[in-house]
């Protein structure tokens, strides 16, 4: 039994790869897109673990928003190995002022002797760090020398101290690499940022310790050693959990890019399944021959289903392939969102996985159209019809077997549960309603009376018995739906930005603002081009210390190592009034007589609605914060929505009048002013008040606008991959039916139709193909796009014509390409032979 | 009537079959009057179908020249063979050749539309009611049956009242009686429109009725009578 089902899988495909190329192509695309990928994320993740000890800068590192008080070698457990090299490090932002008008937001890091621990800081000149740094030298980055007129030897003026460009920072193995930075790098020496005055009760520096150990000395165990010498708001983290926010950002970049990959995949299943049914059709005559000997279904099921694993395990190798070599296009265009080299490599774990989610997705779909084998009856031989009736029943039992298969696919690709799940969820229903609309189009197909002759005939194409425009709509449209979506996003976005950097938005916000220079800071603003006067609200920063009474410690260890919102800081403020953009969700504003009882008991906080939730505390609950050592203890009064795009000072918790007001604020302003007053301003008040940090809005807009560019640029080129496949789908339904196609090409050549006229018609039958599927998934897409953009960014929707429209020209355009060039060949053949069915 | 419909001189027609060249007619030359009803009759293989191919230029001879209606078929490109077609000949398929896409009214009023006709609907109605085909008018070509598709054909060969209707083996596929009336609306359309009619079969009952039957054995005329 074995040898005959494989000899005949073997057999039948003999001859038959003609026919399946287009098969091979489909499943090659999907898998070269997700192997593309995932070598990619492999590649990164590669990299950043090799490099992880340079990224951190040392094997263990303390980090906190407050000096630490004792000497850290003080702090260092008795180990077995040798004492460990320690050096410390402080960052902060802050202004530079290299002339009259030239001021610019910086990234300060102030470093000791033996910085770094691990990897090279490379200059510019090369030399040791002690001759280019110290006594009022420093290291500046290259985008700082991008501004006219500053060059390596000039003068820089931060807060009180005037220093001198001592040369540049070519690379920095432990550059805090968020995607975005507010500025220029400058690296100077930590007795040089003492002589600033920056650093004073407030300011926002971050203070790293870092520990290099002894080769042989365990990290965690030294980690847990130190952290439990410190007080919980200074976090002790080894190399291995280095840049959590990097890897955050790009496990979650890479993720969403694999189920993009993964679209492909799954419109090249449609192909699949196109191209098994046509083929089972082809060999329905065979197959009832065999039945008719005394072939059973369950071998000759099996000989078909081996043929096609087979077909989708060439297809996945060959996409394999194509995956690896197109890694190094991918690169290019996410690596400078990154401070590191990249070292691309092959990836056997991409190429395993890709290719069983390529052999596991042919089956999948080869499925159902396989199963119509059972229903060939062996009287076929008796009869000789143009559309045999099958036996039986349609397999909907293997339809929930095949359904599951595709979701848990979806689930592995995704790697999480819940963006699996959507997926999964989101595809069928995409599926769903594609395969509903395409029965709409095939049905209004049937009914529409055209008068033209050859509009018609290209619309009695798509019904015609033996017609693929249901798969082809459906694939066709799956594509153009997640090109449309990612347009739509990517567009929505941008104006978003562009919205943002207009109109009501503020330009400047000052941070650091010490309370006595209020009115300094209001006078230099009034006097330099300040559209109205600015509004300075204070700010105070704390740590979280305990929800409800119950310590954050524990909840931390309690296995929540990257609940970013139990371990931030947290800037609190004080306000009698609910402010601007706040709406109140739950509870109520308190009255000023409340307020000012409860300033002396517990003050009362009024908290954001969606931190409120994942902290797990509700109204009447308890925060308290650690403010500089002294723990405050407040009760949930409200819970509020924030319009977080009202480019605003905005606050997740809010304190009552009188409860921080001893504790140490400095004010933060937000100032509006025409662009072409911002210089200006933004010297004026470095200029008078140095130790003030401007943040220019539009700026930082710009640079998240350039990262969302690139972003797209990686998105859109691995969604090219879905639309090649819908195209290929399209081809491969044309060969499929080449044959049908040239007999009525002739049967109308016969009749006296011109090679035009012929043309016309399967140029119309693509033509309404393509808009069908291009209307069909650009409604989706921008579906898609909305739920997207309402739910996942919160940024309202608006409409894009030009993209919806260009959706759906290009998607006809393209069709009619396919259809054209596809049946060009057909209309050069003599009727006579084909007609004699030579 | 005095002119010729169709003017066939020195024709050869060979044929790369299973990688050997078959000569499938060899220099044959005929005329055939206008009006005439002209049977070609022969065994299977003997040139028939492919010299009635040729005269309506649904294929390019070897050799030879063909001139139908005063044009020389011969000479033509596949989009002026196909306007000359639409002009002057009605052709009828041993195996139908409808369009599997379009019902039976619709694949009437191909050549009517093909040649821009405004009332194509209304006339191809009135067609199909002549071979009798009136309540079938709605139907695809796989829901009728055999007969009734080649009525359907006949209807469409004659839709433009062509000056030439050739017919090839139109009985073939059908059984006697289907066949006989296949036959009567051909020569009717010969008799009572004038049409130029070449019927190919192996009946030779069926070539009795003609004027004048030409006989070909392996591509060469061998009687005329």
């Amino acid at each position: 039994m074995r040898r005959f089902v494989v000899g005949l899988a073997w057999r039948e495909a003999r001859g038959a790869w003609r026919h399946f190329a287009y098969f091979l192509a489909c499943i090659t695309l999907g898998v070269g897109a997700l192997v593309g990928v995932g070598s990619f994320a492999d590649s990164l993740e590669g990299t950043v673990a090799r490099s992880a000890k340079a990224l951190m800068g040392g094997d263990v590192e303390i980090r906190s928003t407050r000096p630490i008080p004792e000497d850290p070698a003080a702090l260092v457990p008795p180990g077995r190995g040798g004492r460990p090299a320690i050096t410390r490090v402080r960052e902060l932002v802050a202004m530079a002022q290299a002339g009259p008008d030239e001021t610019q937001l910086v990234e300060l890091k102030a470093i000791e002797p033996g910085y770094p621990l691990y990897g090279t800081l490379v200059t510019d000149p090369a030399g040791p760090l002690d001759t280019l740094i110290g006594g009022g030298r420093v290291l500046v980055h290259d985008s700082l020398l991008a501004r006219p007129g500053l060059r390596v030897g000039d003068r820089l003026r931060i807060g009180d101290a005037t220093l001198t460009i001592a040369g540049r920072v070519v690379t920095e193995p432990d550059r805090a690499v968020g995607v975005f930075s507010l500025g220029p790098r400058v690296i100077m020496a930590s007795e040089d940022l003492d002589r600033t005055g920056l650093v004073r009760p407030g300011s926002r520096v971050r203070y790293r310790t870092l520990f290099r150990l002894a080769d042989d000395e365990d990290a965690a165990l030294f980690r847990d050693a130190l952290a439990a010498r410190l007080p919980a708001a200074q976090r002790v983290r080894t190399y291995a959990q280095a840049q959590p926010g990097l890897r955050r950002f790009w496990d979650q970049l890479t993720m969403y890019l694999g189920l993009t990959g993964l679209v492909a995949l799954m419109v090249g299943g449609i192909g699949v399944a196109v191209s098994v049914s046509a083929f089972v059709k082809e060999k329905r005559a065979s197959i009832a021959v065999l039945k008719a000997l005394g072939a059973g279904s369950r071998p000759l099921l099996a000989a078909y289903l081996l043929q096609t694993l087979l077909l989708g395990l060439g297809g996945s190798v060959a996409g394999a392939i194509l995956g690896s070599l197109v890694q190094p296009l991918l690169a290019p265009a996410l690596s400078r969102l990154l401070p590191i080299q990249i070292d691309l490599a092959f990836s056997l774990r991409a190429v395993v996985r890709g290719i069983a989610m390529g052999v596991g997705v042919t089956a999948l779909y080869a499925l159902w159209p396989l199963l119509a084998i059972r229903r060939v009856p062996p009287s076929l031989i008796l009869r000789h019809e143009i559309e045999p009736r099958l036996a039986g029943r349609r397999p909907w039992a293997a339809a929930v077997p095949i359904a599951a298969g595709l979701a848990a696919v979806a689930l592995w690709q995704a790697g999480a549960w819940k963006v699996g799940a959507l997926f999964a969820g989101g595809l069928a229903a995409a599926l769903f309603l594609l395969a509903a609309g395409a029965r709409g189009v095939i049905a209004l197909a049937r009914r529409a009376r055209w008068r033209a002759p050859a509009w018609r005939q290209g619309a009695a194409n798509l019904h015609r018995p033996g017609s693929h425009a249901g798969p082809v709509l459906i694939s066709l449209g799956l594509a153009v739906m997640l090109v449309v979506a990612i347009a739509l996003l990517d567009e929505n976005l941008r104006a978003e930005l562009a919205h943002r950097g207009a109109g009501q938005t503020p330009a400047f916000f000052f941070i650091d603002i010490q309370p006595d220079q209020a009115q300094a800071f209001a006078a230099v603003v009034a006097g330099h081009g300040a559209a109205a006067p600015p509004e300075l609200t204070p700010v105070v920063r704390a740590r979280l210390a305990a929800i409800d009474g119950e310590p954050v410690d524990a909840r931390e260890r309690a296995g929540r190592e990257d609940a970013w919102h139990l371990t931030r800081e947290y800037v609190l403020t004080w306000a009698a009034a609910p402010p601007g953009h706040n709406t109140l969700v739950a509870g109520r504003w308190w009255a000023a007589e409340e307020a000012a009882s409860a300033a002396t008991t517990e003050p009362l906080i009024s908290v954001e609605e969606e931190i409120a939730r994942q902290l797990g505390v509700g109204l009447g609950g308890t925060l308290t914060f650690d403010i500089q050592g002294v723990p405050v203890t407040a009760r949930v009064t409200s819970l509020r929505h924030v319009d977080w795009r009202s480019l605003s000072a905005n606050f997740f918790v809010i304190f009552s009048p009188g409860a921080l007001e001893g504790a140490p604020s400095t004010l933060i302003a937000t100032v509006r002013a025409r662009p072409e007053d911002e210089p200006r301003l933004q010297s004026a008040v470095v200029a008078a008040l140095p130790n003030v940090t401007a943040i220019p809005v539009r700026e930082v807009l710009e640079r998240i606008g350039a990262v969302l560019d690139q972003i797209a640029l990686a998105v859109r080129l691995v969604a090219a991959f879905s639309v090649a496949a819908g195209l290929v789908v399209m081809a491969g339904a044309l060969a499929i039916t080449r044959r049908q196609r040239l007999y009525q090409s002739v049967i109308l050549k016969a009749l006296g139709a011109t090679r035009g006229f012929v043309t016309r018609v399967f140029a119309v039958e693509y033509a309404l193909l393509g808009a069908a599927g291009g209307l069909a998934g650009t409604a989706l897409g921008a579906a898609l796009a909305w739920a997207v953009l309402r739910w996942v960014f919160e940024v309202p929707w608006t409409w894009a014509p030009g993209t919806l429209a260009a959706g759906v020209l290009t998607a006809t355009g393209l069709a009619l390409a396919v259809g054209i060039l596809g049946t060009r060949r057909l209309l050069g053949r003599r009727p006579l032979g084909v007609l004699r069915g030579e | 009537m005095g002119s010729d419909m169709i003017r066939v001189q020195s024709l050869s027609m060979r044929l790369a079959s299973g990688g050997r060249a078959v000569d499938v007619l060899t220099d044959v030359s005929l005329t055939v009057p206008a009006g005439q009803f002209v049977a070609v009759a022969g065994p299977s293989g003997s040139g028939k179908s492919t010299l009635l191919g040729l005269i309506a230029g649904l294929d390019q001879p070897t050799a030879g020249r063909i001139e139908v209606a005063g044009v020389v078929v011969t000479g033509l490109d596949e989009d002026a063979l196909a306007r000359f077609r639409l002009a002057r000949v009605g052709y009828v398929f041993q195996s139908f050749h409808l369009v599997p896409t379009l019902t039976a009214l619709e694949n009437v009023a191909v050549p009517l539309e093909l040649g821009g006709d405004a009332e194509a609907p209304a006339r191809a109605r009135a067609l199909l009611a002549e071979v009798g085909l009136a309540e079938r008018a709605h139907h695809y070509p796989v829901q009728l049956s055999g007969g009734e598709q080649q009525r359907v054909a006949v209807a469409r060969a004659l839709a433009r009242r062509p000056p030439l209707l050739l017919a090839d083996e139109p009985t073939g596929n059908l059984d006697s009686a289907t066949g006989k009336q296949i036959i009567d609306l051909l020569v009717g359309a010969n008799r009572r429109l004038g049409c130029t009619l070449v019927l190919v079969t192996h009946d030779p009952a069926l070539a009795a009725h003609a004027d004048r039957v030409i006989t070909l054995r392996d591509g060469r005329i061998v009687s005329d009578e």
